[in-house]
Order: structure tokens, then C-alpha cells, then sequence
């Protein structure tokens, strides 16, 4: 049987794919501007930049396919990157782990105040938000304070490059294929998922919808912790105000990926490719030497054009909440 | 001489590589009331969706008086007149009567930007009144009830179209009669009637037959996505439409009495003076190994909110639950399934399916925590539980992988009875098993009703219709004003009569 193709049919399949079209649009469209995008020393330096953005994302990618979303990522990265920055020196690497309890406190927080006392994500997350902030500035309320240089050695690994990219970069890809993992092979992702697409049915099936939206905030703000304290070992030093840009961009990069914004739909790899997307738009920005005041305007356009393509305008995944 | 209204040339619907209906010629004169029947998933309301603008046809032609009719919208059809009631309502339920008939037609009210409210009102108010209703248009939608939501849908749609077309129109009626109550269902009869007299058409789709038989003067008949019959109604009975629409005979064992267990002494969940304060008191009775236990009443008696306190959607204020001789509490419904109690939703659509699931993902949720290793799920043991679901319980769907919100109603219920079974739990409550289910489907869910209660499954049923609670149950228990009027015990072959049970009800 011959299928006839019609025009909505292929811009319904196009918006499916739209992640992967933007971004060989955008390397396409800086490799001719700039030949020098593509060579090793620009790529090693966007993996850099894509390292703690990622963890970011993919975290924020499962409270945003429970349905839910948290704006307080970036400031947990403030929070965390503050306190690796002003203390790594004296308890050594292994304040990594601690940041990632920090993270997974700060989840449980936010979780339990969602699913326990029913409150909008959004709501809880930008008044917790403020707390973090809080923190971050009263350690360190001079501003960035730089690693003391004879402690350097003890975070140089991080940045260093190991089979041509930095170490971090290695890290965050190996997270994000453990998260991967987790949505797609095991009963916590299939479950956050449901619960995106239809928390009402989802709990009268039988399954603990609550523990869902409290495990999807642990895993988000783990990462963001994590990110934090790479931010503080990338840059060498505790910067307060790092994650200020970062909350809307992390959930932009989900948006790019083609996640639904209500939940239920999405994929930890689809926004890999939006995080990469991303940060190449902006180190491809300043490899081309463009004014810095007109990389957000062109971050937006590109975002809008984004998410106008993966839009879904027939209504077709409706979903009832 | 009649004039021809409406007519469909070889139309058909295909979804990629699956037809879903092919070939339909229809024709609808003025001043008639065509019945389209057909179990779910025949390809009815596809064909609806194509003549009301909701989705575009993939071959074939429409003649509207006359002309070639396309439509892209429904509101588009709207304007052309034709017009359709959804089964599943369309009001916004923020917003007044007045507000929601004229939803998007506010501009003929409106003087720079500011709407004469008292102006819609009084012609909401009219309009109303056109079908027999006497509400106060001010009222907000959600404060009605789905009933009277469904009327002044009727009122709206009938609106629209007549107000925007010249000429006569055509009505689309979707399962209108569903939620309605018997007097309610006798007013919209008579709106029909009174729409026929205008020389408008109406297009009814009903799951009752004696409903068509009543209303409708020509039927078509829906198998398979082709049109099996069409046959004026004073030459058809139920029997004949029976026959063509699931192809084979009824028999009058539509409850397979003959293979109702007689409940065994093992009582397996037990229900002491449970309360939910304000809608029912001192509830208790017992639940046996192998049984369908019926819990009948009227609305507001407080069944449904015994059922949401069994599968541990609410806490009940006092009182006690045991199962298996043990105490039990539920804290939400996860509680519940681990415990051996599950629930099909009476809602299907919000409460039951995950819609942009998977059929396999649906089915498979109730169970996950029990089939993975250290929370790992194997794709492959998924694939294969429900591809067995779908296979015994003859689910229609292209692939499992499809999502369920592709599916009609009687299948999408199948899936989640699936989820049910699949799920261990060896106690079932079922809310309205068979609502919005067609014929087929519905004898097919009563099967499977039998084949649970044989495996010594215990089910606890709020029936659709105090009919299928008699015909399923091996005992019931009635509910009025939230305590327990009467319980009845019946063998098969000894079932009271419906008369009996009303009265305790009331």
C-alpha cells in the first residue's frame, strides 16, 4: 500500500527530529563562519563549557518530565560552587560527595514540599530558590573568591584531558548515560514518566506517585550540586552569582531537546543534543568574535524557532491532566 | 419530496499503514434521524470526526446540499452547518452557560472590547429554553452536573449551527444518552423530534439499541471500519442489529449466569464499621474468596466514595479493614496494590489510561515493581506480558507499542482491565466496568468478569446499570444515605427482580 505523505504529516515527523536538525544547523552555520569552530582546541574548550550545563539539564530533565519544574537550579550551583570553592583546600577532593549530599538534601526539601504538601512546583522552587541564593552570598559575600594558588594542584585533574576532552566532560557523559539508563530500562524512569503524563491514573494504578516526584527532585538537585562544584574546579575559584544565568538556560536546553514542557515526554539524550546545541551557540558566538550583548538575543530567537518547530500545534499529544 | 441534506462518497480514514474506514457511502435527507451503530473501534466516531472537521478524510468526497463540502476545523463546519456533540464534553468548566455557548462568538455582544453580559445572558437564556432547560445562565459549568452538562452542550452545538448556516443543518450526537438519566434522555428525544420537524438531520450514535430502534428512522450498521447494513428502522429488531454488528447471534446468557461461583467460606477482606465523615456510616460486611459482590445505589448514596476508601484513595475516618484476618491500612492506593486490592477506574479517561503511553506501558505499570530485578526492567519480559494481554483479552491495536489514547473505549478498558489482572491483586474493584464499552466488548469484559472470580479472585463491583449488577453479582449490598439498607444473597438462577433493589434504593 502507498502512503500518501501530506504536508502536515511531514512537518509533524520534522518537528520530531527538530533536535537533531537544529544542531547540525548550528555547527554547519559556524564551521562556514568560522573554520576554526570544528578544530580541536575550540571543541576541547565546548566540552568544558557543556560539562557542568549538562549535569544541569539532564537532572532538571526529570522533574520536567514528572510534570513539575524547579528554577532553583542554577542557585544550587551558586550554593554548592561557593562552598567547593572556599573549601576544597582544606577537606580535599572528597567534597564532591559532600556537595552531592548536599544536593540530594536540597531535593528531598523541594520534593516533599511538592508531592506531601501539594504545593506548585514552580511556587516552591522560586521561594527555595531565594534560599540557596542567601546561602551562596553569605559565604561568600566579597564575590568570587579564587582558589588559594599553591592548593591549585588539588584540582587541576579536573580540567585536564584525557583522551583529548577534560576530565569533567568524561564525568558528565558517564552521568548522563546512568540517567539515560535509569528513564529508559528501569521502574523509577518509567514511572516518572506516567506520572508526567497522567499523575491521577498513575496513582490509582497502584504506584507511589509521591516517592516519584520526591526521587525526581533528588536526582535534579544532586546534579545541580554536582555541576556547582565543577563550576568551582573548572573556574578555580568560589563564584556566587555562577548559576545566575543558569536556571532559565538548563530548562531551555530540556525545552530544545523537545521535552514537553507538561510532562511525560522527553529524553535524557535528546537533551544532550539540546545542552550541546546550546553551549555551541555561545562559544561559537565568541569564536566568531560577535558582541557579547547580542549572544542572548540570539540564544532566544534560536530557542523560540526551537520550540515553535517541536510546538505542537494539532494539539496531537494532548495531554489531561 | 425529501431533499438530500448530506452525503459521503467512498470515504475512508487512514492512520499510516492502518485503515480504520474505508469506503463509506452515506446519504442523510432532511428531516431524518440516522442511527449509526457498531462496536467500539468500528469506525463510527472516525467517521463522525471526518463529517464534523475534527479530522480530514484520506479518499472519498462529502456533498453538502449539494455542493462538495471540506471543512478543516469544526468550526469551519460550524459555519457551513454541522455540528457535533462529543461523548467526551467539550464546555470550559471556569466559565457560565451563557459564557460557553457563545465561546468564541462573543463579538456580536461586544462594543469596543466590553461584553453586554446581560444581553448574552437573556439570549443564553432563550436558547436554553429552545431545548426544554431551565437553568440559570449565569451558573458557572463546573457547579452542574455531567448531565445537565451534556444538555446544555446539546443546546450549545444546536445554537452554533443553526445560528451560523442557512438552510438546514446537520446534528451529530455522540453517545449522547450515556449520563443521562431516563427523564433527561426523554427531553433529548424530544429535542430530536424537534429538529427533525425543522427539516434538520440528526446523526445519533448509541451503544443502546432499543434507544435506535426508538428515535432513529434509517440505520447504518459499522464492522470493521466498512458499513455492513443500512436498513430503515421499522425493518429492524435488536436481534437483526445484534447479528450484523458483531456477526454472530445473541444469546440471551449475556452474563454468563451459568458460570457464576457460589461464593467460598474464606473471607478475605473484612469491613467493620467503616465511616467517612458526612457521606457514609458504619459500613461493614464481608468480602468472600471468589465472589462478585455488587455495590448498588443511587448517586450520593456514598458507594463511590466506599469504593475510593477500599482502594486507598481516601482515608476513612473510622472503622476497621482487614484482610486475610489481618488489620490493614491504606495510605494512598500503592498501599492498596501491595497489599492485593486494585481498582478500575470509573473515569477511564483521567483516571485510567496514561494517554500518551504505550499500550504495553499501561498494562505493565501496575506490576513493574514486582517483574524487575533490583529496579531494572527488562524490555523483552515487558514485551511479552502484554503482548499475552493483548492476545487473550483480543485487544485491537496495530502494535503494542501504539499509544492507548489511539484506542477505542471497549479496548482502552481491556488494557486497563489487563493492568488489573496483571497486577497480582486478588482483590478487583470495579468502578463502572462497562461504561462507554460496546456490546461486544461488554459481553467479552463479563467473560472476563467470570474468569477472575473461577481463578478465586474476588471482585467487588459497582455496577453500570443496576441491570448488570443483578445479572453479574452473587450477592449485593445496597447503600442509601451512606449506611447499608439491604443485602441480598442470589444463586444463580434465583435473581430478584430489579424492583425489589429500587426500592431499598430510594
Amino acid at each position: 500500500m502507498t502512503k500518501k505523505l501530506n504536508l502536515s504529516d511531514i512537518s509533524y515527523s520534522f518537528s520530531k527530529y527538530m533536535y537533531i536538525v537544529s544542531i547540525v544547523l548550528v555547527f554547519l552555520v559556524f564551521t562556514i563562519m568560522s573554520p576554526q569552530f570544528l578544530s580541536l582546541y575550540s571543541l576541547q574548550n565546548l566540552a568544558l563549557e557543556t560539562a557542568p550545563m549538562l549535569l544541569m539539564s539532564c537532572g532538571i530533565s526529570f522533574v520536567i518530565f514528572t510534570g513539575g519544574i524547579d528554577l532553583g537550579t542554577g542557585s544550587i550551583a551558586s550554593c554548592t560552587c561557593v562552598i567547593t570553592g572556599l573549601y576544597v583546600s582544606q577537606v580535599g577532593n572528597s567534597i564532591i560527595l559532600l556537595m552531592l549530599v548536599v544536593g540530594c538534601v536540597m531535593g528531598v526539601i523541594n520534593g516533599i514540599l511538592v508531592s506531601k504538601l501539594k504545593l506548585p512546583s514552580f511556587i516552591v522552587t522560586l521561594c527555595t530558590t531565594n534560599f540557596w541564593n542567601f546561602v551562596a552570598l553569605r559565604l561568600s559575600p566579597s564575590g568570587s573568591q579564587i582558589i588559594p594558588l599553591n592548593k591549585r594542584s588539588m584540582v587541576n585533574w579536573a580540567t585536564k584531558d584525557v583522551i583529548g576532552f577534560p576530565v569533567i566532560f568524561w564525568i558528565a557523559l558517564a552521568i548522563t548515560a546512568l540517567l539515560y539508563f535509569i528513564q529508559q530500562y528501569t521502574v523509577f524512569g518509567k514511572t516518572i514518566l506516567s506520572v508526567g503524563a497522567n499523575t491521577r491514573a498513575t496513582r490509582m494504578a497502584g504506584v507511589d506517585t509521591d516517592k516519584a516526584q520526591i526521587a525526581a527532585f533528588v536526582i535534579c538537585d544532586a546534579c545541580c550540586a554536582l555541576a556547582g562544584a565543577f563550576y568551582a574546579y573548572k573556574l578555580k575559584s568560589a563564584v556566587p552569582t555562577v548559576g545566575l544565568d543558569l536556571n532559565l538556560l538548563s530548562i531551555a536546553a530540556v525545552a530544545l531537546g523537545g521535552a514537553s514542557m507538561v510532562g511525560g515526554r522527553g529524553s535524557v539524550l535528546h537533551t544532550l543534543v539540546g545542552v550541546i546545541t546550546i553551549t555551541a551557540v555561545t562559544s561559537g558566538l565568541e569564536i566568531i568574535g560577535c558582541n557579547a550583548l547580542w549572544k542572548d538575543i540570539i540564544i532566544g530567537m534560536i530557542l523560540i524557532l526551537a520550540v515553535c518547530l517541536n510546538s505542537d500545534s494539532k494539539g496531537r499529544d494532548l495531554i489531561i491532566k | 419530496m425529501k431533499e438530500l441534506l448530506f452525503e459521503t462518497k467512498g470515504i475512508g480514514k487512514t492512520y499510516g499503514t492502518n485503515t480504520v474506514l474505508h469506503d463509506i457511502d452515506m446519504k442523510v435527507y432532511s428531516g431524518e434521524v440516522i442511527g449509526l451503530i457498531g462496536e467500539n473501534g468500528a469506525g463510527k466516531s472516525t467517521l463522525m470526526k471526518l463529517i464534523c472537521g475534527a479530522e480530514k478524510p484520506s479518499m472519498g468526497s462529502m456533498y453538502l446540499r449539494g455542493e462538495e463540502y471540506h471543512s478543516n476545523s469544526i468550526l469551519e463546519s460550524n459555519h457551513q452547518g454541522i455540528g457535533m456533540v462529543f461523548q467526551e464534553q467539550s464546555l470550559v468548566g471556569a466559565l457560565t452557560i451563557a459564557q460557553n455557548i457563545f465561546l468564541g462568538r462573543e463579538k456580536k455582544y461586544s462594543k469596543a472590547g466590553f461584553v453586554n453580559w446581560a444581553a448574552m445572558n437573556q439570549d443564553a437564556k432563550k436558547t436554553l429554553g429552545q431545548v426544554g432547560l431551565n437553568f440559570d445562565p449565569n451558573k458557572k459549568v463546573r457547579d452542574l452536573d455531567f448531565a445537565a452538562r451534556q444538555m446544555v452542550e446539546i443546546a450549545k452545538v444546536l445554537n452554533v449551527v443553526t445560528e451560523s448556516a442557512e438552510g438546514h443543518a446537520v446534528i451529530l450526537l455522540d453517545e449522547p444518552t450515556t449520563v443521562l438519566s431516563n427523564e433527561e434522555i426523554e427531553n433529548l428525544f424530544k429535542q430530536i423530534e424537534r429538529m427533525k420537524k425543522e427539516g434538520n438531520a440528526v446523526i445519533f450514535i448509541s451503544h443502546r439499541l432499543d434507544e435506535v430502534l426508538k428515535v432513529t428512522d434509517r440505520i447504518y450498521v459499522f464492522k470493521d471500519g466498512a458499513c455492513t447494513a443500512d436498513m430503515n428502522t421499522k425493518d429492524a429488531d435488536e436481534s437483526v442489529l445484534y447479528e450484523k454488528m458483531v456477526g454472530r447471534s445473541t444469546t440471551g446468557e449475556f452474563y454468563h449466569e451459568d458460570r457464576q461461583t457460589a461464593p467460598s467460606d474464606d473471607v478475605v477482606l473484612e469491613v467493620n464499621d467503616l465511616s467517612l465523615f458526612g457521606i457514609f456510616n458504619h459500613v461493614g460486611f464481608k468480602l468472600k474468596k471468589g465472589e462478585v459482590l455488587g455495590l448498588c445505589g443511587v448517586e450520593g448514596s456514598g458507594k463511590e466514595a466506599l469504593c475510593s476508601v477500599l482502594m486507598g484513595d481516601e482515608g476513612q475516618t473510622s472503622g476497621t479493614m482487614s484482610m486475610d484476618g489481618r488489620e490493614v491500612t491504606f495510605k494512598n492506593p500503592c498501599k492498596a496494590r501491595r497489599s492485593g486490592i486494585i481498582c478500575v477506574p470509573k473515569e477511564r479517561r483521567d483516571e485510567g489510561i496514561i494517554g500518551i503511553l504505550s499500550i504495553s506501558d499501561n498494562i505493565v505499570i501496575s506490576h513493574m515493581e514486582q517483574i524487575s530485578s533490583r529496579g531494572y526492567v527488562s524490555g523483552k519480559k515487558m514485551k511479552k506480558i502484554s503482548s499475552d494481554w493483548v492476545q487473550k483479552l483480543k485487544i485491537k491495536c496495530v502494535s503494542i507499542n501504539d499509544r492507548i489514547n489511539q484506542l477505542s473505549g471497549g479496548n482502552a478498558q481491556k488494557v486497563i482491565f489487563a493492568r488489573a489482572l496483571e497486577s497480582g491483586c486478588h482483590i478487583l474493584i470495579l468502578n463502572h466496568p462497562t461504561r462507554g464499552v460496546d456490546v461486544g466488548s461488554k459481553e467479552e469484559i463479563y467473560s472476563l468478569i467470570r474468569d477472575i472470580t473461577e481463578k478465586g479472585n474476588s471482585v467487588i463491583l459497582l455496577g453500570d446499570t443496576l441491570d448488570e449488577c443483578i445479572g453479574m453479582s452473587s450477592r449485593i449490598i445496597v447503600l442509601k444515605d451512606g449506611v447499608i439498607s439491604g443485602e441480598f444473597d442470589f444463586p444463580a438462577g434465583e435473581k430478584p427482580s430489579q424492583f425489589d433493589i429500587v426500592k431499598m434504593m430510594m
